[in-house]
């Protein structure tokens, strides 16, 4: 991870689009990354447990545009990096934990359909860990001269012990079957059950012969079964990372949010208790997700015992081995090293290519602070998405003066994602007395 | 089948024209020869004609004409109906013509089977018969959806436009329709009304578009419908002899044996539905029928229906109303006509005359829908006869006279038009609740643009939006809370309502309190309208004044008021619009005798103009009685509540009392005074007066509101403070307003 190394073109493109867009970008996160190192030292640890047949749980807590998502981006290719199989999916009104209308087998669907691996680090790598376990377990009949079905079933036999295991077993030998005898109908049938995409079991039961399928109950054994498949198949273990977890805070039905709650404590008893085995799940939220204590995770009482700080991590201590991980507001030097690495980035890693001198970039933090005051150093992603902007102007008008430029940034304060909601087209006047409105 | 007319026949698609021939009709029905041009062109339209002249056809010919050439995904027309019955009726009578245009059908209301429902939303097409509330539920759970379900809905058609007129339903579903709209991605989705004929179709039309009402077509059916029988009953209540005797037969109210043998002879042997009025009288009628019933030694055929009895023992009314067989008379009180499903009945009676023109069209819609049957309605006006010393009030024989006046303005086609001015305060916190549901969080700037620049409700600012969040936020309600990035979110006390089956529809049951007078409970008083503190009112033959009025518990504290003689009549009752009792005077004032009336209820008729013309009513307003005076304004319940309130705000002992203003202590030359001043006064201050009232909660969410935002509300929808000075001017000199005209303007 280090800035003078080139950056290759490719990299560079994908990281300025989506900055500019405010969204983080799927690769080439490590020429970005700044600060953090001891949330990143934790999240490492459990990468590793989870390597080792470990399970952990980790709620990564921060404002919006605090960088929750970056985090969680990173964190996800360091654990691909481990060898482990990574999904991720956002929570969404559409896609719970728990549910009854489809929507918890729909965030479980979006999940299988995210799975990467190392070498399919872009999802879809279903597949790859079917077929490699194919192969390992091929191999291994092959050196103790076994025949090949017998052996896959075998190697399944523990999955079988498990909630749920044996139509999970049964299915992945289906597809085993239906990939030796080249059977793409088999195959794909499989597949569908594995992702979740069966909706009634008698469809189920005509194309496969199994009498259940993963629906809304059994979204957390699902995971589990997975994690334990991937297992089998040779990789580390299954990170699951579920962001957006303020989804859940704004469920309108407190059943609903109870529900949802209460399946997030299962896992989080599991984990804890170690009954798990090679899984990990990172939930990422805002604070009131975590701390309202009339809807937020604190409102499900066995939760906040749980989830509570630890009461000595006060004056600049911190406890880095609970559950709660909380993103630290950026200090303005590494918002100053983020600014220099966005430079880099643009120059492509060159120095002789900078845009902007340093001491633009110091002009550049005082107007933002100016403008926002300290709220600024809290949320980066609207000053990283001025920041690029102007650069973008910079480079593309070569004579532009960044003196002159800069009076024009402007920097809004971030309100989160409230914008995506907003079902009438329109902002209204600014003084609108409605816009400023708290109750 | 010869010749069809060319018109609109040959504009109707194939598989329409092959429905239509295959019924074996010789020729479309005036109304629909009307609509399938003007529904072909697009557009609003409000289609209007009596009942069972082909208005559902006249709307679905053309309609499934236009969609003959498109197959897309999601719904193709929503049909609103306000009653399940209704839709049961019509997807019966919309099956085969679906069919044979290949579009499918589903009805979709409480009592469908949720399977039916699911099965309709995962493959959304064809046609949709639902009601506001089950609508409302489907936004409401399944918000996400909207898009995919309505996002190419050809047109929305209302049934019963006119039953929606003005009314919070009427709110709810112009919101929910405009709700759609936005979701869907729409500008605007076609509105088709279907409405009884009424004088002045611009109501409907406004109530179709609202906003838009000028651009909406309207489209006038001939036809002859099924008609409609009407009579007027009157009774003659007995005077007991001795006064004694007679303040105890008041407190034990019993039903004159003449009516009740007539109820038992029109109504046994057939399912009819009776308005008593309040809970009290529903039970004694249904007891006093139920005695005669077993005196003949028949089945029992009549059973009583109002909100303090239990929801089980009313759906059992309900469901054998609706499926039994068994010929069923529900003895009820106004709830029956606020959308509960009862299905449709051979005739209808009601005890007095009700307190709106549109209530009475509606009850009298319950009647007449099947093909050749004409509805039918009996109006029983209970009045006592003509004695010595008796209240000028009861010599007058106002429930007769209201009644009379009721039947004129519905056979001129009029109905109260919706109040301009309404805050609907309480619906809007509903649907408030509903959007945040729908949108699973919301801005409050956004939530105002959808439900008030957008929606319906025009008359809310975004100042008193604000208010009102603020309220529904306040630490005693918790119906909102906001999240930190201010998006309305449900707060603790609103899961707990909008979690509930019951949060979908917006109609209040009626209210009825408890009247306590020291520890003893003298009776409930239906209170559906406003009183004010130290107001005198008349229960069980006397006189009392309003102590207290504790709204949670239901309970009026009252003592008892030393005055005069009661009058009999005590006017309790909804608002009365200014137009019913404007037609009272004239019906005193006239001589013709309408021709629905009874010998008994003629002779009444006779009495009351003799006493009105006896008392100089003809010419004056106030008259001497007792120690006061009485005011008679001849204006409707709201500009006689702000009458009586600028009376006691003068310091006067005011009351009102079956459309008089009673004033204890003064002469009528003082009383003219005073109305010359307030005539050259401005209006006084509105929300002064409404101060002084006790403003029970009477729409469904009206309890949650502030004193002020309560205010507001009675000050625009239950007080008309503008209109006073005109008012007294006019009562100075009541000569000078010509009874003809004064009623044609305002039409």
């Amino acid at each position: 991870m280090t800035t003078k190394s080139p950056i290759r073109p490719r990299d560079r493109d994908t990281i300025i689009s989506a900055l500019r867009a405010g969204v983080v970008p799927r690769i080439g996160l490590q020429h970005i990354q700044v600060g953090r190192q001891r949330e990143i030292g934790a999240l490492l640890q459990d990468i590793e447990r989870i390597g080792s047949g470990g399970s952990s749980i980790r709620f990564v807590i921060g404002p919006y545009g605090a960088g929750k998502t970056f985090f969680l981006f990173l964190v996800r290719q360091i654990a691909l990096q481990r060898k482990l199989a990574v999904c991720q999916a956002d929570l969404a009104p559409d896609r719970r934990i728990h549910a009854t209308g489809g929507q918890a087998r729909g965030l479980y669907a979006e999940l299988v359909r995210s799975l990467a691996t190392r070498t399919a680090p872009d999802g879809g790598a279903l597949k790859n860990i079917l077929e490699s376990y194919i192969q390992k377990t091929a191999e291994r009949a092959a050196s103790s001269g076994g025949a090949i079905e017998a052996a896959i079933k075998e190697g399944l036999g523990d999955l079988r012990e498990m909630v749920g295991g044996y139509d999970f077993a049964t299915v992945v030998a289906a597809y085993a079957r239906g990939y030796e005898e080249g059977n793409d109908d088999l195959q794909n049938a499989a597949l569908r059950w594995l992702r979740g995409e069966y909706s009634t079991k008698t469809e189920a039961r005509a194309d496969l012969g199994v009498r259940t399928i993963i629906d809304d109950a059994a979204f957390y054994d699902g995971l589990r079964l997975l994690a334990r498949f991937t297992r089998l198949a040779g990789f580390g273990g299954l990170l699951v990372c579920l962001d957006e977890l303020v989804n859940l805070y704004k469920l309108q039905h407190s059943q609903a949010r109870n529900q949802n709650y209460e399946q997030i404590l299962r896992i989080l008893n599991d984990v804890l208790q170690g009954t798990t085995e090679g899984i990990g799940f990172i939930l990422g939220g805002t604070p009131d997700t975590l701390l309202d204590t009339r809807r937020g995770l604190y409102s499900y009482e066995a939760l906040q015992s749980r989830l509570a700080a630890n009461s000595f991590a006060v004056n600049g201590l911190a406890d880095y081995s609970g559950p709660v991980v909380n993103l630290p507001n950026l200090t303005p030097e590494e918002l100053y090293h983020l600014l220099e690495r966005l430079r880099d980035v643009f120059a492509a890693g060159d120095p002789e290519r900078w845009l902007l001198p340093d001491e633009a970039l110091h002009a550049f933090m005082d107007h933002c602070a100016s403008r926002i005051g300290e709220a600024y150093f809290r949320t980066p992603r609207n000053t990283v998405k001025a920041f690029v902007d102007l650069l973008a102007i910079i480079e593309q008008n070569p004579g532009a003066d960044w003196r002159a430029l800069l009076g024009a940034v402007d920097v809004a304060e971030d309100r989160g994602a409230v914008a995506d909601h907003d079902i009438v087209e329109g902002e209204g006047d600014p003084d609108d007395e409605l816009a400023t409105l708290r109750l | 089948m010869t010749s069809l007319p060319p018109s609109g026949f040959d504009r109707l698609s194939e598989p329409v024209r092959k429905w239509i021939w295959r019924q074996g009709w010789t020729s479309l029905r005036d109304v629909q020869e009307k609509a399938i041009p003007a529904i072909l062109a697009g557009g609003d339209v409000v289609v209007s004609a009596r009942t069972a002249a082909g208005k559902t056809e006249a709307a679905f010919l053309p309609l499934l004409t236009r969609l003959a050439e498109r197959q897309t995904d999601g719904f193709s027309i929503l049909y609103v109906s306000p009653l399940k019955a209704l839709i049961n009726d019509q997807f019966r009578r919309l099956e085969s013509l679906c069919e044979t245009c290949g579009m499918l059908l589903h009805k979709w209301h409480g009592d469908v089977a949720a399977t039916a429902k699911s099965k309709a939303r995962k493959r959304p097409s064809g046609i949709v018969l639902i009601t506001p509330e089950s609508l409302e539920a489907l936004l409401v759970r399944r918000g996400g959806e909207v898009l995919r379900l309505f996002g190419n809905l050809d047109a929305v058609v209302i049934d019963e436009l006119h039953a929606f007129i003005g009314t919070e339903r009427g709110m709810q579903l112009q919101s929910i329709l405009n709700r759609i709209e936005v979701a869907a991605g729409r500008d605007r989705v076609d509105r088709i009304g279907l409405s009884a004929t009424l004088g002045d179709m611009r109501f409907a039309a406004e109530a179709l578009r609202p906003g838009g009402g000028t651009s909406v077509r309207l489209v006038e059916g001939i036809d002859e419908g099924n008609g409609l029988r009407l009579q007027i009953r009157g009774y003659l209540r007995p005077v007991p002899p001795d006064e004694e005797e007679e303040a105890e037969a008041k407190e034990r109210p019993q039903v004159p044996e003449a009516v009740a043998a007539d109820l038992f002879r029109f109504l046994r042997g057939r399912s009819n539905l009776l308005f008593a009025g309040s809970r009290t009288n529903v039970e004694l009628y249904a007891d006093a029928l139920r005695g005669l019933c077993e005196t003949a030694q028949l089945p029992n055929e009549f059973f009583p229906h109002h909100g303090n009895l239990s929801k089980a023992a009313r759906e059992e009314v309900e469901l054998r109303l609706r499926e039994d067989p068994r010929p069923t008379t529900a003895v009820a009180t106004t709830t029956l006509e606020l959308g509960v499903d009862i299905g449709d009945v051979e005739t209808v009676a009601q005890i007095g005359p009700g307190f709106s023109v549109a209530s009475l069209r509606q009850r009298l819609g319950r009647s007449g829908r099947r093909a050749g049957k004409p509805a039918v309605l009996r109006i029983f006006a209970i009045e006592r006869a003509a004695g010595r010393g008796q209240h000028p009030l009861d010599r007058l024989h106002l429930d007769l006279v209201q009644s009379i006046a009721m039947v004129e303005c519905l056979a001129d086609g009029w109905c109260e038009p919706p109040r301009p001015a309404g805050l609907h305060l309480s619906t809007l916190i509903h649907q408030i609740l509903a959007v945040i549901l729908q949108t699973g969080g919301i801005r409050p700037p956004i939530a105002w643009k959808l439900l008030c620049e957008r929606g319906p409700f025009r008359m809310i600012d975004r100042g008193l939006f604000a208010d009102l969040l603020r309220v529904m936020a306040s630490a005693e309600n918790r119906l909102v809370e906001q999240s930190p990035e201010g998006l309305l979110m449900i707060g603790e006390a609103g899961e707990k309502i909008a979690e509930s089956h019951e949060f979908y529809p917006v109609f209040a049951t009626e209210r009825e309190y408890r009247i306590v007078h020291e520890t003893r409970t003298l009776g409930t008083y239906p209170l559906d309208s406003t009183v004010a503190y130290g107001e005198t009112i008349i229960f069980a033959g006397r006189r009392w004044q309003v102590m207290e009025v504790d709204d949670r518990a239901r309970v009026i504290i009252v003592r008892s008021a030393k005055a005069g003689k009661p009058p009999y009549f005590s006017g309790v009752g909804g608002d009365i619009h200014d137009r019913i009792v404007e037609t009272m005077r004239k019906v005193l004032a006239s001589h013709d005798t309408p021709p629905y009336l009874d010998k008994i209820a003629t002779g009444l008729l006779e009495e009351a103009r003799a006493a009105f013309s006896g008392m100089g009513l003809a010419s004056d307003s106030c008259i001497a009685f007792g120690n006061g005076v009485l005011v008679f304004p001849w204006a409707g319940t709201k500009k006689l509540r702000t009458l009586t309130l600028a009376f006691q705000a003068r310091e006067f002992k005011a009351g009102h009392f079956g459309h008089a203003v009673e004033l204890q202590d003064c002469r009528p030359d003082a009383v003219y005074e005073l109305l010359a001043a307030m005539a050259a006064a401005p209006p006084p201050d509105g929300m002064a007066l409404a101060m002084r009232l006790v403003q029970p909660p009477l729409a469904k969410f009206d309890g949650f509101l502030s004193r002020e935002l309560m205010g507001l509300v009675t000050v625009s929808e239950r007080l008309e403070v503008g209109a006073l000075p005109l008012l007294a001017q006019k009562l100075q000199s009541p000569l000078s307003v010509d009874l003809n005209s004064s009623v044609r303007d305002r039409a």
